[in-house]
């Protein structure tokens, strides 16, 4: 009777799909509000108007566009989302907090496909959930790379970090490049020595572990080659192409400064990649963050409000704006075509942009609070006089990132045993945040698991850690010596972890 | 400790005495703390009882009115209506049809869900005709919580205008049984303003308090036991829901490893508690003595200009803060004018980290405050100066005083008496001063050591500061800031009533009169 | 009342000791105008600043200099190709509105407090006492879903702020129920007598007598919302038509704008300053009576 049921409906959907398709359309006038950085309000809103006029759908906007920076965005969505924007740019750091706010709607199965195939790889990735792809890749240039002043800086030098400081020291200039400010910049050094801070979360966005390298020999290395920069009395943590105007002759910062900095520098501005810097002999070449802005629709209420939305997100992150937005502020775009055209392929700051990309990181979801767990490298390490302090910030920077998953007790795994238990493989893991999980234990030698802490938990490690009891949470007592839990009978059983207290129930 | 007679101690010297006093405010602490039980035991007898009497006077009233205070009993007003008093009569059923009126349409609703805070988030479904994700919006814990307290206010004052009803409607048979007569509306209407002129010119202040600060903060009292954050918002990401005193456990826990960072919740908040209390004494105190040293100079005898120094001064009263603050802010940067100036004159070599070293960030905090307040404490302390009795100058300067002991003698106790109460409100003000520091500095630079799940935290943090941006932070931890809310109304009340203990002039309001 | 001081002080009876004291009393009023000057400089260096940066016109952002190179208005007409009207609208009704409703309000509470004994007045005062305890910070939020419910957010957030800004003010009456604390409570007591009612006692002879505080009140609740930030910024989020001053200057000083705007910024200020500066000159004498007579009192 169910079976019946569900394919009737089933019938009656497809059935509904076709009759309706050509029936409801999108043609109407929406009211939306847009929220895009300053510098491309006016071309957002001549964008938006060509739209109206050429789209085929009849869509017609009425469109208030708003001034909102893509690095604030998501704190002001966040405040309240109904009152946000119903599309709005954002850069990709902020991907993961929209998400989790549920400010974000999912791309629908068609524009999804559309994307995929039109939009540069890295941009597709950053977007995405799992599975799911939740906004439109709208550039693909936020890194940083160096902007340099070449009455001050000879050419020859700007391939060392050294010879840098050293010439902006005799000329009395400064080297600004945010060490003490923003994590952003900060893990450039970190990322120059092959370190890795890398974070997964579920598919609802929420973060479930890190794997974090800037604790290592490798991360001491990029500590000292950042001391180099941070003692200097030359170095200022400060961005804005306006330093230059203040006696900056080097800043480390992206392609929203290029017109600025072209303004105030003329025919002296310099554009590169970043240098490599020197410890015991050792060349590295510095690294960076390489991350993309990002449009999101706002969920809906309304299926035709929101299917035009997404009909808008998709022209303005395709070809011919993202070419405007090149022409007119110099962004970089995310989509394919255009990136590969000649007036982008002969920008010499997005060259310098490309460049630079080959010792980036795509910047992936990071969990908020890295941000200001990080931060705080610059400061410690201005403040270390020998390797021991430095090792000292390093050690308080990753007791705060295995600290992240403590907050939240319940974030717990519990590893089953049954299926690759004993081959030595990766074992089956349970997420246990929402207190229970059930599962289905088949008949095998080994029915039990162990609950464990993801943070020290390596989803990758199998069954000679488990084995091992060094990672289990909950003591089961002089019973279960291996601190396991041992199922009876094969069955399916609900494990339900309230505090410390585990309970199983066989279903 | 010892206990001086009355007479002991008015032989001691000023210090002593404040000493004195400060030491015996603590010795009470116990025996305060346990009047305080004794008198809510009191307070809870007191108020029981008093409710059993408020029972036992409307079940009498009842019992032995008449027919039309029956009525009055569920039909509110009705009394007064039959005893002609119809303007009041009007209002009390008015009342009471609004107050069904909306207790059937929204305030039943409200009042079920406040236990569980809401039921159904938010669901998210496939639209296959336009190939886009709709969601559909459910329950809205916030709003819930909102609307419950509000409800429940309502309820409290439909329950009292309910008490009153029937109170006057035993007045009324006790009046007409004695052969007088009732007021009429025009009574009424002149008693507002008169007799009862302080509830009219109280009634529209009172009702802005009660919705915009005193519900608010019931409101922000109730988060600190939910759950309530960016990804728990109630309606668009997910419901919240009550969680006890999980927070506060957070909050007040001394082990690492609840806070995320390399020190615990407790130390950080005591970190930043104590450069609070710092920051509020040296805000307070140095604007105080500079501000009356000012004052002073400017109205020394044989200073000309008078009034274009004032002038001067109190143009940082007139411009707004945001301005001038953001300027200093940046005026003071590594390579802002100060910095250029000083390595311009060669008077420094290095530019001096005045925002990027804590204890300068920390001092220039001050004086930068020092430059916002001396003008009003310059204006203030002028008008005190003027009013200090000039023969007791006179007198001292007969006695041989040289100025320094006339002003510590004379004008600082003076000072100090009549301003009291203004140095504990700014005080309290200064812990809670959000714009200086947030302008300023943001609260750089980053205190590496007590950077924790809830936002990196600076060396010129104020806890005010601190709340703020917990919830701008991350994962916008309202529960978090609500719970250091309540912590710094703890402190605050905590020192106010230590000052209202110990100095004298604060105590007793009619003194100045 | 200084020159009274003055006075006394001249007509002391020991001319001789006077005379001693002349040659250091010109030493020390060296010493004093010395003091003054360089005071004087300190409070002004930063204003005269703003005001050059707002004249300058060969670069938008901020340079190491004071000075302009080249002086020009361009920065006062580039501001009105902004929204910075609009705010400045915004921000002047808000100001308006608030100073007229709040003198009221507030003014209706110090009275009330200072002139009348019912029976829960004691209790009242120490209720406010302690709500003043609570950091209002929090309440910011909650207030922003009580004013969306009323419409009054974003691109209506003026009415909004003024509601706020009028609501809570009752809170402030320290400083003028202070001042009404001076005057004699025998002159309402000789009216009452006379058969005024209280309310005639407050229009006929309290109002009469309170220039200076009403003064005093108006400025403070004017020059409010001139300066209010975070609030502002909170309920016209993302609606540049909504926004103040405060907030729509402040982002200019982002990091991307900055480099932009910064001499627009300046010039913002200035024109921001003008009002209530000019405002508080004129009205000094009251406001600084209306301190004097009622803060210390608090």
């Amino acid at each position: 009777m169910k079976k019946f049921l569900a394919l009737m409906l089933a019938a009656i959907m497809v059935f509904s799909m076709f009759a309706t398709a050509s029936a409801s359309s999108l043609a109407g006038t929406y009211d939306i509000t847009v929220w895009v950085a300053d510098a491309i309000v006016d071309l957002t809103k001549a964008q938006i108007e060509k739209f109206n006029q050429t789209n085929e759908l009849g869509i017609v906007f009425n469109a208030t566009v708003e001034a909102v920076g893509e690095g604030d965005a998501a704190t002001q969505m966040v405040t309240d989302v109904e009152a946000g924007g119903d599309l709005f740019c954002f850069a990709q750091d902020q991907f993961a907090r929209l998400v989790q706010a549920g400010a974000l709607a999912k791309l629908g199965v068609k524009a999804a496909e559309t994307v995929q195939t039109t939009s540069d790889a890295g941009a597709i990735a950053a977007a995405t959930v799992g599975d799911t792809l939740y906004a439109y890749p709208l550039s693909a240039d936020n890194g940083y790379f160096m902007y340099y002043d070449k009455s001050v800086i000879p050419e020859e030098h700007i391939d060392s970090l050294e010879a840098l400081i050293a010439d902006c020291e005799a000329n009395q200039k400064y080297f600004a490049f945010e060490m003490q400010t923003s994590a952003w910049y900060l893990a450039s050094f970190f990322f120059g020595t092959g370190c890795v801070s890398e974070w997964t979360t579920d598919d609802e966005g929420n973060f479930i572990s890190v794997h974090d390298t800037f604790n290592s020999p490798e991360g001491l290395i990029a500590a000292k080659g950042m001391q180099k920069l941070v003692t200097s009395p030359f170095h200022l943590s400060a961005a804005g192409a306006d330093q230059f105007a203040n006696g900056a002759a080097i800043l480390v910062s992206g392609t929203w400064d290029s017109v600025k900095a072209k303004e105030i520098l003329g025919e002296n501005l310099g554009v590169a990649d970043l240098p490599s810097f020197e410890v015991d002999g050792q060349s590295y070449h510095l690294g960076s963050f390489f991350g993309f802005k990002l449009m999101g629709v706002k969920p809906q209420v309304d299926a035709a409000k929101a299917a035009a939305l997404h009909q808008l997100a998709q022209y303005l992150t395709g070809y011919e704006c993202s070419m405007e937005r090149h022409a007119q502020n110099g962004w970089g775009p995310a989509n394919l075509e255009a990136q590969a055209t000649e007036a982008v392929q002969n920008d010499p700051i997005l060259a310098a942009v490309r460049t630079q990309r080959e010792y980036s990181v795509v910047q992936s979801a990071i969990q908020g609070m890295w941000w200001d767990i990080a931060k705080v490298i610059g400061d410690d390490v201005k403040a270390a006089t020998d390797d021991a302090a430095l090792q000292a910030a390093l050690d308080s920077y990753s007791a705060k990132i295995n600290d992240v998953f403590g907050i939240d007790t319940s974030i717990l795994l519990f590893v089953g045993a049954w299926n690759n238990w004993n081959n030595g493989d990766e074992a089956d893991t349970y997420h246990l945040k929402d207190g229970s999980v059930t599962l289905d234990v088949p008949e095998s030698d080994y029915m039990g698991g162990r609950i464990v802490n993801l943070t020290t938990w390596d989803t990758n490690k199998g069954f000679a850690q488990v084995v091992s009891g060094a990672e289990y949470i909950k003591d089961l007592g002089a019973d279960n010596p291996d601190n396991n839990i041992v199922f009876a009978e094969p069955g399916n059983y609900t494990v339900t972890l309230n505090g410390a207290e585990i309970t199983i129930v066989k279903n | 400790m010892t206990k001086y007679s009355d007479l002991e101690y008015l032989k001691l010297s000023k210090g002593e005495k404040l000493l004195y006093k400060i030491t015996q405010f603590f010795c009470a602490i116990p025996r305060k703390i346990l009047g305080l039980f004794v008198a809510l035991w009191n307070l809870i007898k007191k108020t029981g009882s008093a409710i059993g009497r408020e029972a036992k006077d409307i079940i009498f009233t009842f019992i032995h009115g008449d027919w039309k205070t029956k009525i009055s009993f569920f039909v509110m007003g009705f009394g007064n209506l039959a005893r002609g008093q119809i303007l009041r009569g009007l209002l009390f059923l008015f009342f009471q049809i609004i107050f069904i009126g909306y207790m059937i349409l929204a305030g039943g609703y409200w009042l079920s869900m406040l236990p569980s805070l809401g039921k159904v988030g938010p669901v998210e479904e496939y639209d296959y005709i336009f190939d886009a994700y709709v969601t559909t919006y459910n329950d809205n814990s916030f709003k819930i919580l909102l609307y419950g307290v509000l409800t429940i206010f309502f309820v409290i004052a439909f329950i009292y205008t309910w008490r009153v009803n029937v109170r006057q409607n035993k007045l009324a048979e006790q009046i007409l049984k004695s052969g007088k007569k009732l007021k009429s509306g025009k009574d009424d209407l002149r008693s507002m303003v008169d007799d009862h002129f302080h509830t009219t010119l109280l009634a529209l202040p009172m009702t802005g308090i009660l919705i915009f600060t005193v519900l608010p903060i019931v409101f922000m009292i109730l988060v600190a036991f939910t759950n309530y954050d960016g990804a728990h918002d109630g309606y668009y990401s997910n419901l919240f829901t009550w969680v006890g005193l999980d927070n506060f456990n957070t909050m007040l826990n001394w082990s690492v490893s609840t806070s995320g960072g390399s020190q615990s919740y407790a130390a950080t908040f005591g970190e930043i508690l104590s450069w609070t209390l710092m920051w509020a004494f040296f805000a307070t105190f140095t604007n105080y003595f500079l501000g009356m040293f000012v004052a002073m100079a400017i109205n020394k005898k044989g200073i000309r200009l008078k009034k274009l120094w004032r002038t001067v001064l109190v143009m940082t009263i007139a411009i707004p803060q945001f301005i001038s603050l953001l300027y200093v802010s940046k005026m003071f940067a590594k390579n802002g004018i100060i910095n250029g100036f000083l390595m311009n004159m060669g008077w420094i070599t290095e530019a001096l980290p005045f925002w990027e070293d804590p204890t300068w960030a920390r001092i220039t905090v001050i004086l930068t405050n020092v430059w916002i307040g001396i003008p009003y404490l310059m204006l203030i302390t002028t008008g005190i100066l003027m009013n200090i009795p000039a023969d007791l100058y006179e007198s001292a300067r007969i006695d041989g005083a040289n100025p320094w002991q006339q002003y510590t003698k004379i004008t600082l106790p003076y000072m100090l008496f009549v301003t009291g109460p203004y140095l504990l409100t700014s005080f309290t003000g200064n812990m809670n001063n959000f714009n200086v520091i947030y302008l300023l500095t943001g609260g750089a630079p980053t205190n590496s050591a007590a950077s924790s799940a809830a936002g990196s935290v600076g060396y010129t943090d104020l806890l005010i500061t601190w709340l703020f941006k917990i919830t701008q932070g991350a994962e916008s931890q309202y529960y978090l800031a609500s719970v250091v809310g309540i912590l710094v109304f703890v402190v605050v009340a905590l020192i106010s009533l230590v000052v209202y203990n110990v100095l004298p002039s604060i105590k007793n309001e009619e003194d100045f009169q | 009342m200084s020159e009274k001081i003055l006075l006394e002080q001249n007509a002391s009876p020991i001319q001789k000791r006077h005379m001693g004291l002349k040659a250091t009393r010109a030493l020390s009023n060296t010493a004093i105008y010395a003091l003054l000057i360089a005071i004087s400089i300190i409070w002004l260096v930063p204003f005269v600043c703003i005001l050059l940066q707002s004249f300058r016109v060969e670069s938008t952002w901020q340079v190491g200099y004071v000075i302009p190179q080249k002086w020009g208005f361009d920065n006062y007409v580039n501001l009105f190709q902004t929204d910075f009207p609009r705010w400045y609208t915004n921000t002047f009704i808000a100001a308006l509105v608030t100073a007229v409703l709040q003198t009221v309000i507030v003014l209706c509470m110090s009275y009330t407090l200072s002139r009348f004994r019912f029976k829960m007045r004691k209790p009242l005062m120490q209720f406010m006492l302690i709500l003043g305890m609570f950091p209002g910070m929090l309440t910011m939020i909650i207030l922003y879903r009580v004013l969306k419910d009323l419409g009054m957010t974003q691109a209506n957030a003026v009415p909004g702020l003024i509601l706020v800004y009028i609501a809570s003010s009752g809170m402030g009456y320290y400083v003028s129920k202070g001042f009404f604390d001076t005057i004699p409570k025998s002159l309402d007591e000789a009216a009452r007598v006379d058969g005024a009612t209280r309310f005639q006692v407050l229009k006929k002879i309290i109002l009469p007598l309170s220039k200076p505080i009403v003064i005093y009140t108006i400025l403070t609740a004017f020059m409010g919302p001139w300066g209010d930030y975070v609030f502002a910024q909170y309920i016209s989020f993302g609606t540049s038509s909504g926004m103040n001053v405060a907030v729509g200057l402040y982002r200019w000083l982002n990091k991307d704008q900055i480099a932009n705007c910064y001499t627009m910024f300046c010039a913002g200020g200035v024109l921001v300053a003008i009002p209530v500066t000019v405002l508080f000159m004129c009205l000094q004498k009251y406001y600084v009576e209306g301190v004097t007579g009622g803060a210390v009192k608090g």
